[in-house]
């Protein structure tokens, strides 16, 4: 009875160990393309308050020190430690297309986030230190 | 002694909050930008609490002093070493509460924090001011206490077992900090440390100062260090000469903080963790070889 029980549990393990060696030679899946960030209008037609306030400049390098950097890159090419262990692609901060966009769709993105990207508003509360980061994003063209 | 502190809190916390409420209505001074990165301070706690609804983990751990150099490879693998593991929680704007289990004596600690007042940027407040309290259990075996004899004052040795009561002590703080500018932030505070239970040398009391702070020199990091003196104040102490076992504790080290950890590597003279545990008990000089290197890790998470 006892032989009996070690078989039946002698399969599975077999096949489960057989697996997993297999599925080392498997190729990894390539990177999901990037979704289209869907901003609400509130967030699209946000005005910067703090546009080209000097004063907060290195309150924005701080912030993007502190909670950007170790994805997004010293200069935010998306080339940051953490970066090689994303699914999602990120767009570097110098492409023209990032740039194109207004403040407040920048706002949605980096504040709100989704998916892999986190949500900022408890970790950074204040608008004006906000606005600061994303004044800090923008100078990175 | 239990009245006078309940009069001095019902006297002095109602005005508090008048007063602060008052500066809200005439000025809308918003409070400095994050003084210090973290709620710890190696050894001791910062004016700072995190947001309302922030868990906090934190690992706390002394290697064993530097002294014998090579042998044990400066404390790192020396037996002598002292970890504590804890849980922090912010409930209220501004109030923190926690527990943590430390190696040490096997202390279990339940802790508060409250910060009353907030430095603010236009100086309608020039300082941060906080309460810190600790009650810790000493969770060993009661051989751990001695023979079961206890020193009782007036009445000499007595048999005692050891109660649940004897095993608690307290430490109680106010600490007042201030963000100087960008790159430094200075605090210094007075703290009453109680022991329920202490050998018949010692005294049951102690009185303290602490000054610590932070230089950052860089976006990430910090150098950080303390300075904790426990008094002599014969006026207090129970014994005709004041016992020994008053060895201030001093440690500095580099803190890197990211946007949920925060990093300390540090030096120091004290093995205890606990703030009373270091008030009362630490006796070792400040000195190269009583050194021993430690950390602090704290990831925290926004609910």
């Amino acid at each position: 009875m006892k032989k009996g029980k070690i078989k039946f549990l002698t399969y599975p393990l077999v096949f489960l160990t057989a697996g997993l060696l297999l599925a080392a030679f498997a190729s990894p899946i390539a990177n999901p393309p990037v979704k289209d960030w869907e901003i609400p209008a509130k967030y699209k037609e946000m005005e910067n308050p703090y546009a080209g306030d000097k004063s907060l400049d290195r309150v924005g390098k701080m912030m993007y020190a502190k909670h950007c950097k170790s994805c997004h890159g010293n200069v935010g090419l998306g080339d940051g430690p953490k970066a090689a262990s994303m699914n999602a692609e990120m767009m570097p901060f110098n492409d023209e297309k990032f740039q194109s966009q207004t403040d407040g769709e920048i706002y949605y993105q980096s504040i709100i986030g989704k998916d892999e990207m986190p949500n900022f508003e408890k970790k950074i509360p204040e608008e004006e230190d906000r606005w600061a980061l994303i004044n800090f994003v923008r100078s990175l063209k | 002694m239990k009245n006078y502190i309940l009069f001095v809190l019902l006297t002095v916390v109602p005005f508090t909050v008048i007063f602060a409420q008052d500066e809200e209505e005439k000025v809308k001074d918003r409070p400095v930008r994050a003084p210090f990165a973290s709620g710890y301070l190696i050894d001791n706690q910062t004016t700072m609490i995190p947001i309302e609804g922030t868990l906090e983990f934190a690992i706390q751990h002394k290697f064993g002093t530097v002294e014998n150099g090579m042998s044990d490879f400066f404390g790192i693998y020396a037996p002598a070493a002292n970890i504590r593991l804890a849980l922090n929680y912010v409930p209220f704007k501004n109030f923190q509460t926690g527990i943590g289990l430390s190696k040490e004596r096997m202390y279990t600690d339940l802790n508060a924090k409250w910060t009353i007042l907030e430095q603010t940027r236009e100086n309608t407040i020039p300082v941060a001011v906080a309460l810190y309290g600790v009650a810790a259990v000493d969770g060993r075996n009661e051989s751990a206490f001695g023979n079961g004899k206890v020193w009782h004052s007036g009445e000499g040795t007595a048999e005692f077992d050891i109660n649940f009561a004897d095993r608690l002590s307290y430490f109680s703080q106010l600490i007042i900090g201030r963000k100087f500018n960008h790159w430094l932030s200075l605090q210094t505070g007075v703290s009453f440390t109680h022991y329920n239970l202490v050998g018949r040398k010692f005294d049951h009391d102690k009185v303290g100062v602490h000054f610590n702070g932070r230089v950052n020199f860089s976006p990430q990091s910090s150098f950080i260090f303390n300075y904790d003196a426990p008094l002599k104040i014969e006026q207090i102490s129970e014994q005709l000469q004041v016992p020994d076992h008053h060895q201030p504790n001093v440690s500095f080290g580099i803190e890197i903080a990211t946007s949920t950890h925060a990093f300390q590597i540090y030096m120091g003279n004290a093995k205890g963790i606990i703030p009373q545990d270091i008030m009362m008990w630490n006796s070792n000089e400040f000195s190269l070889d009583n050194l021993a290197f430690g950390f602090t890790i704290t990831r925290i998470w926004n609910f």
